[in-house]
């Protein structure tokens, strides 16, 4: 299996906005958060890149995109159907090929010792394993309303791998507690979503399908997952990296703190973070 | 290896079940003895919950009924206070480890045998309450919410349906559950989890209506809940009439505040409030702005219908399941939030009613929120296996599984026969089960052979039942059910757990049996206990008549028997149907959104005072939907009348009648009160020269232990005389038995008191109390005191006349009761009327704190406790507001007397007559056996009779060596004076525990040189100022004691509080410290002079012999 196209998604309706927002990169380079979630995209060797946006927003994200803008292909999602609808707008796309997708309003910083990004890392496994990907993250159970979630069993002699046996999109604890049960696993921690997945085409065939069986509601990219696991295998990998949603209060904050406190300006922003500590006391 | 651990750890059944009453009544003392050692030594080192818990109960058993029994056992011996201390504190350990070592230190004796069954009993049951606990607290889904500490952590989020602009409010309704078979109380925690296979239940879920006021069934639990402009939670109780606004995470775990504990509970057990925030100091906006928004908050509202307290049909359980539910489906932890749950939901929805219970200090078992799930099902323990948190330490899981009953199990047909044959009524008594539930444990964990044959034959009961259900005729199908229900109440039912029936009952049953002949087709228990919820079953032709006839029949009954009997209420008959659907939700929208009736009643009133500008938009609409529903609404129809009422209260004088306070006036002027005693005895109370703390003997008193004299010294010289050996008391018999003959004798009851702790306040005639079947009958006290002086009369041909004292709150009953005797009756009866009576006051917070800070209290079990303290506070609270010191009127007339202690009643006899009038028939009559009521073996014994006469006493004091179960005083040394000496008057706590006997409350007395003490001569009984001026002299030298005692408020649909007042008495047993008074104290066997107290006694007293020992001294012809 080999992975040659991405979809972004930002056509939400609290997050349009999100991608277009300016940062400073590690490289001290100034860049909206859709240009770093590009070259995210990018590192993995994938070039054909699709965002699905809300009607009226291709023209600003492709300004906002830069150099990058001739990678990308717009797909509109005409109504606000949900999440797993703004992906299935991507399927012709898509054509039948596995994909790489990522959520348009989190940026993904590695921890990996050799480098590789998150966007790396994610795509390296599938294409090992010839199966659908998400990348998770141990996440305490009070921030569960915020993220989809997988319970499983590691998989045998792998470090950080997890057979998915059940998918729930922003369970409760109660629910959690009784089914996303992951052996090894802190109390009180769960796999949530980290925002990255690489997925093979048949997750565009069950979202389409749930498109199908509902004309009116909204669905999510959970719903379809919880699907494939039963036709597929479908694996979960603990990345080594942070999520950051920008969509959050101090979320967009927290991003730049963490950008720059990886990169080149570290001295600097420490130094301007002293010096407004001591101010402030 | 020691014979009883075999028998525990046995995997053979046939030796597992084996019964330890078998084993200890063939083992010798010294056999037995060995095995307490090797069973305690096996039940610290086992990390079995199961081989614990059997070896504790073991161990209880065998010095609560073995070891006492056993011939060279020495009754007497001295309990340490430190012990008794760590008992109240529950340091079971500490407390089993200070007994035993004062067991090597004194040797083997009764006292300390009584200390350590109860901590070894005491031990058993904190064991398994805490491997419940432990267990709730591990399933999967409660485990978060244990953990979360911070509101900014709470994981849940109200859905956003509730949150749309406009009214929404989301209605949960629930039936209640019905036991069909009644499965021997299998569904108790513990049992199901050592013994799955026999943990077996057939509940069923139905929906209810009060014969008479409701239309048809509907399922009576409901809980209401919608997200409100204001940041609180507003906890509403419908049926208690009882509301609040939270604003503090801690009022939330404040359970015993107000009457909206259950809501509380349900509030924390579903999550919204999680237990882990109890002591968390934030403000519940902050919780609340991250559950439902910020600004917002949340209303619950629960309602019961008015469906009378005591049901037996689990309506408080099934409520906090409804509640739980409610909430559940709010924050998304069930899927739908409409319709039914699903059967993982409905298994949540269960453990955490359980949690809930656990939290608000109750407990039920695990088929009480059977009505969460539909129709009939079977619920049924299961095996532990590996993932159960059970597993490796209980056979069994906590939870149970359900079983949803099919066509073929039940078909609509034989379901249908049901519902028309069973007439499900409330008898009106309302009872604490808790000591039954107890019971039941503990019996099963001993196998006493006749118990656990009734609980195999209980289990065939349901076998049978399901296959009577499976039948194709339906009419035999119930016919079937009706015969192995009755034979379940009269058999393993009452062969487990004999205080399950009642007088009551059997009497009803009796009744219902006469009046419909063939079409009584049997009847079915409910519940812990009968005289609440029970069912008849009639032939459905005629089941329509006898609702109306059952009706009649009870309420007979229960007016003959309500002096006798608690009844909280009158009683009801039920209409009923099965739910086939179990707990099922709706959201009510936009002019639907109406909360229930009583809800308004309660709220609009309060509302309307408000100014307009003060109310939120919110309360402002929903004032509009329920004006405007009173229009358009039948139910609503009737709210304007119940408005007016609740704006503008009736004035207190309306009341005046039954229950008014000229009644109370009246009754106070009949019984003699003294308006002149009472007012000095407030200004004393008030300003503080009486009162709990006062009613003590100077610190600076010796007090110390009195020592009968040795086996070989005479009985007509010591001070203390052991008459504990009759062989060496022929003498006295003989002297006894001539004296008898000579008609010198008569005895006296003492049943003027309300047994307060019998019936815990509630006002009936312990006297009367049909507390036990003796010779196959319910008897009561009364009955066995004169079936003691029947057969002393026959056995000696002795004229012996028996006196009964009475109280303004006893006579009538117990002169009715009198005079239903048959006239063949030889035992000759004089009732001495009391004319003394008391106003109760409300206690004042001094005293309540002495009483609760100062006193050793008994630590309740941590949430228990928790809950008592909060109980504590709010009474506190009550009685500042009230007026410490103040009279308490607000109650019904009755339960705002007190008698005023059992001094007055031997006076009274010289006062009212009645002394004149013995000895005017019976001119040699020369001694009194005066003994209270609770004292079941004492018996005019010529031995004791021979005694008293041989030392010359005017007072002959029966003492008992002490056990840990007999608090209140004793006899004691006190400044070298030989006295009895009262709890209540005792330096020190820690005295008592120094002192071997204790009074048994039975004195002997000379009339002749008690009149002499009251400066009279038999010759002046006629002078009444003459008699009145002597007691008034002598009552003056004894001391008033104040005390404080629990009287229970009845209101609602059998619902009742319980306050303390205070009260004063004046009691017998101080005339010993009289000085010139001769008294004489004898120690004698304890079987004659233990007292029943409480009715928790009943099942130990039955099994230990006690009960059978009455019996032989009794004459019922």
């Amino acid at each position: 299996m080999k992975i040659t196209k991405a979809v972004i998604t930002a056509a939400g309706r609290n997050q349009r906005g999100l991608p277009l927002q300016t940062l400073i990169d590690r490289d001290g380079a100034q860049k909206s958060a859709l240009q770093i979630i590009v070259e995210e995209v990018l590192t993995a060797g994938i070039n054909d890149i699709c965002v699905v946006v809300q009607p009226g927003d291709e023209r600003a994200y492709a300004a906002a995109s830069g150099e990058h803008a001739r990678r990308l292909s717009f797909v509109e999602q005409r109504e606000p159907r949900g999440y797993g609808d703004a992906i299935l707008c991507a399927r012709e796309f898509i054509a039948g090929q596995p994909f790489l997708h990522l959520v348009g309003d989190h940026l993904h910083l590695s921890d990996d010792g050799d480098g590789s990004t998150c966007a790396q890392q994610v795509v390296r496994i599938a294409e090992a394993h010839e199966c659908s990907v998400s990348a998770v993250q141990p996440t305490r159970e009070s921030l569960l309303p915020n993220y989809g979630a997988v319970g499983g069993k590691r998989l045998p002699n792998q470090e950080r791998l997890y057979l998915v046996d059940h998918v729930l999109e922003k369970p409760t604890p109660t629910e959690a507690e009784q089914t996303l049960i992951v052996p090894g696993l802190r109390a009180g921690y769960y796999l949530c979503f980290f925002g990255i997945h690489a997925l093979t085409p048949t997750v565009m065939d069950l979202l389409a399908d749930l498109a199908a069986s509902d004309e009116r509601s909204a669905f999510t990219l959970s719903d379809a997952l919880a699907a494939l696991l039963h036709r597929e295998r479908y694996l979960a990998y603990e990345v080594l990296g942070r999520r950051y949603d920008i969509g959050v209060r101090y979320g967009l904050l927290n991003a730049q703190l963490a950008l720059a406190l990886g990169g080149r300006d570290r001295s600097e922003v420490l130094a301007q973070l002293v010096e407004l500590l001591a101010t402030r006391s | 290896m020691s014979t009883l651990i075999e028998i525990i750890t046995a995997t053979d059944p046939a030796l597992r079940d084996r019964s330890l009453d078998a084993f200890a009544e063939a083992a010798g003392l010294s056999e037995l003895l060995a095995e307490c050692a090797a069973l305690d030594a096996f039940r610290r080192r086992s990390d079995n919950l199961y081989e614990r818990v059997r070896a504790l109960f073991f161990l209880y058993a065998i010095h609560r009924f073995h070891l006492p029994a056993k011939p060279g056992m020495p009754a007497r011996g001295l309990i340490p206070f430190a012990g008794y201390e760590h008992l109240l504190s529950r340091r079971f350990e500490e407390a089993i480890a200070t007994f035993r070592r004062a067991w090597d230190e004194q040797g083997p004796n009764q006292a300390l045998s009584s200390a350590l069954a109860e901590a070894y009993h005491r031990l058993a049951f904190q064991t398994l309450a805490d491997q419940v606990r432990r267990s709730v607290r591990t399933v999967r889904g409660n485990q978060w919410m244990f953990r979360i500490g911070h509101p900014a952590d709470h994981p849940l989020r109200i859905r956003g349906e509730l949150l749309v602009p406009g009214a929404t409010i989301l209605r949960e309704r629930t039936p209640v559950r019905m036991d069909l078979s009644h499965s021997a109380w299998s569904d108790i925690f513990f049992l199901g989890m050592d013994f799955p296979e026999g943990a077996r239940v057939l509940n069923v879920s139905i929906d209810l209506a009060v014969r008479g006021r409701d239309a048809a069934p509907r399922p009576p639990v409901e809980a209401y809940l919608r997200v409100i402009d204001e940041p609180v939670l507003r906890l509403t109780s419908v049926d208690l009439g009882a509301t609040a606004d939270l604003t503090h995470l801690r009022d939330v775990f404040d359970f015993a505040r107000d009457y909206l504990g259950l809501l509380k509970a349900a509030v924390i057990a579903s999550g919204i409030v999680p237990p882990g925030m109890e002591g968390a100091g934030q403000p519940l906006s902050e919780l609340l702005a991250r559950l439902v928004g910020p600004g917002k908050g949340l209303e619950l509202v629960s309602s019961v219908n008015d469906i009378p307290k005591g049901s037996r049909l689990a309506v408080s359980t099934s409520l906090l399941a409804c509640l739980i539910a409610c909430c559940m489906r709010a924050t998304g932890q069930a899927k739908s939030l409409t319709g039914p749950l699903a059967e993982n939901e409905r298994r949540l929805v269960a453990a955490r009613a359980i949690l809930g219970e656990w939290l608000a200090g109750s407990g039920g078992g695990w088929q009480d929120s059977g009505g969460v799930w539909p129709g009939m099902k079977l619920i049924y323990g299961v095996l532990a296996e590996e993932g159960d948190p059970e597993y490796g330490v209980s056979r069994g899981r906590l939870l149970p599984n359900h079983k949803i009953l099919d066509r073929d199990d039940a078909s609509d047909a034989v379901r249908q026969a049901l519902q028309d044959s069973l007439v499900l009524v409330h008898g009106g008594m309302a009872q604490n089960v808790g000591p039954i539930l107890e019971m039941v444990t503990e019996k099963y964990l001993l196998r006493s052979e006749a118990e656990w044959a009734g609980r195999r034959d209980a289990m065939r009961v349901l076998d049978d039942i399901l296959v009577a259900l499976r039948g194709a005729d339906p009419r035999k199908a119930v016919q079937d059910i009706g015969r192995l229900t009755t034979h379940n109440f009269f058999g393993p039912l009452q062969t487990i757990i004999p205080w399950a029936s009642n007088l009551y009952t059997e009497t009803l049953i009796a009744r219902a049996r006469q009046a419909f002949g063939s079409d009584f087709w049997g009847f079915w228990m409910l519940g812990g206990m009968s005289g609440g919820g029970m069912g008849f079953i009639i032939a459905p032709e005629s089941a329509e008549r006898a609702k109306g006839a059952l009706y009649d029949i009870m309420l007979t009954t229960k007016r003959e028997l309500q002096h006798a009997l608690p009844f909280a209420m009158d009683p009801v008959v039920y209409d009923f149907a099965i739910n086939p659907t179990g707990t099922q939700a709706d959201l009510l929208c936009e002019a639907d959104a109406l909360m229930p009736t009583g809800y308004y009643a309660l709220h609009a009133p309060r509302l309307v005072k408000l100014d307009q500008r003060a109310l939120t938009p919110m309360r402002r609409a929903d004032l509009d939907r329920f004006a405007n529903a009173t229009r358009t609404r039948r139910e609503f129809s009737g709210m304007t009348k119940a408005l007016f009422d609740r704006l503008l209260p009736r004035l207190a004088g309306d009341d005046a009648g039954p229950g008014g306070a000229s009644q109370l006036e009246e009754l106070l002027e009949a019984f003699g009160f003294d308006r002149a005693q009472h007012e000095h005895i407030r200004a004393d109370l008030k300003s503080g020269r009486i009162g709990l703390a006062q009613n003590r003997l100077p610190a600076n008193v010796h007090v110390e232990d009195v020592s009968a004299g040795d086996p070989d010294s005479d009985p007509g010289r010591d001070v203390l005389v052991n008459a504990t050996d009759r062989r060496r008391l022929a003498d006295f018999e003989r002297i006894g038995r001539e004296a008898m003959r000579d008609g010198q004798v008569a005895v006296m009851t003492l049943a003027a008191g309300a047994g307060s702790r019998w019936t815990q306040g509630a006002g009936v005639v312990k006297a009367l109390h049909p507390f036990a079947k003796l010779d196959g009958k319910h008897r009561t006290f009364i009955e066995v005191h004169l079936a003691k002086s029947r057969r002393v009369c026959r056995l000696y041909d002795a004229p012996v006349p028996h006196i009964i004292t009475t109280s303004y709150l006893t006579h009538g009953p117990i002169a009715a009761y009198i005079a239903r005797r048959p006239s063949s009756d030889d035992v000759p009866v004089f009732l001495s009327e009391g004319r003394s009576v008391g106003l109760r006051m409300i206690p004042m917070v001094r005293d309540l704190r002495f009483q609760w800070e100062e006193m050793p209290q008994q630590i309740l079990d941590e949430q228990a406790q928790k809950v008592r303290e909060s109980l504590h506070a709010a009474l506190i609270a009550w009685a500042q507001h009230a007026g410490e010191g103040s009279d308490y009127t607000d109650n019904v007339p009755m339960q705002c007397l007190h008698p005023v202690g059992h001094w007055f009643e031997v006076p009274n006899l010289l006062r009212n007559g009645t002394l004149r009038a013995l000895l005017d028939d019976y001119p040699n009559l020369r001694y009194l056996m005066l003994h209270n009521i609770d004292t079941l073996g004492a018996d005019a014994d010529p031995a004791m009779l021979g005694l008293h006469i041989a030392r010359g006493a005017c007072l002959t004091f029966e003492v008992i060596t002490r056990r840990v179960e007999d608090r209140g005083g004793g006899l004691a040394r006190v400044d070298g004076q030989v006295r009895l000496v009262e709890g209540l008057a005792m330096p020190r706590e820690e005295a008592e525990f120094a002192l071997s006997y204790y009074n048994s409350a039975t004195c002997w007395i000379d009339v002749h040189q008690l009149l002499a003490v009251f400066g009279l001569t038999v010759a002046d009984l006629g002078d009444a100022p003459r008699v009145n001026a002597a007691i008034r002299a002598v009552g003056a030298r004894m001391p008033t004691y104040i005390t404080l005692k629990d009287v229970k408020k009845r209101w609602g649909h059998g619902q009742e509080d319980i306050f303390p007042v205070t009260q004063w008495e004046k009691l017998w047993g101080d005339m010993t410290a009289l000085s010139g008074m001769k008294s004489a104290f004898v120690v004698v066997p304890r079987l004659r002079g233990q007292q029943l107290k409480d009715q928790a006694q009943l099942d130990g007293w039955l099994r230990d012999g006690s009960a059978a020992h009455v019996e032989s001294l009794c004459d019922w012809a």
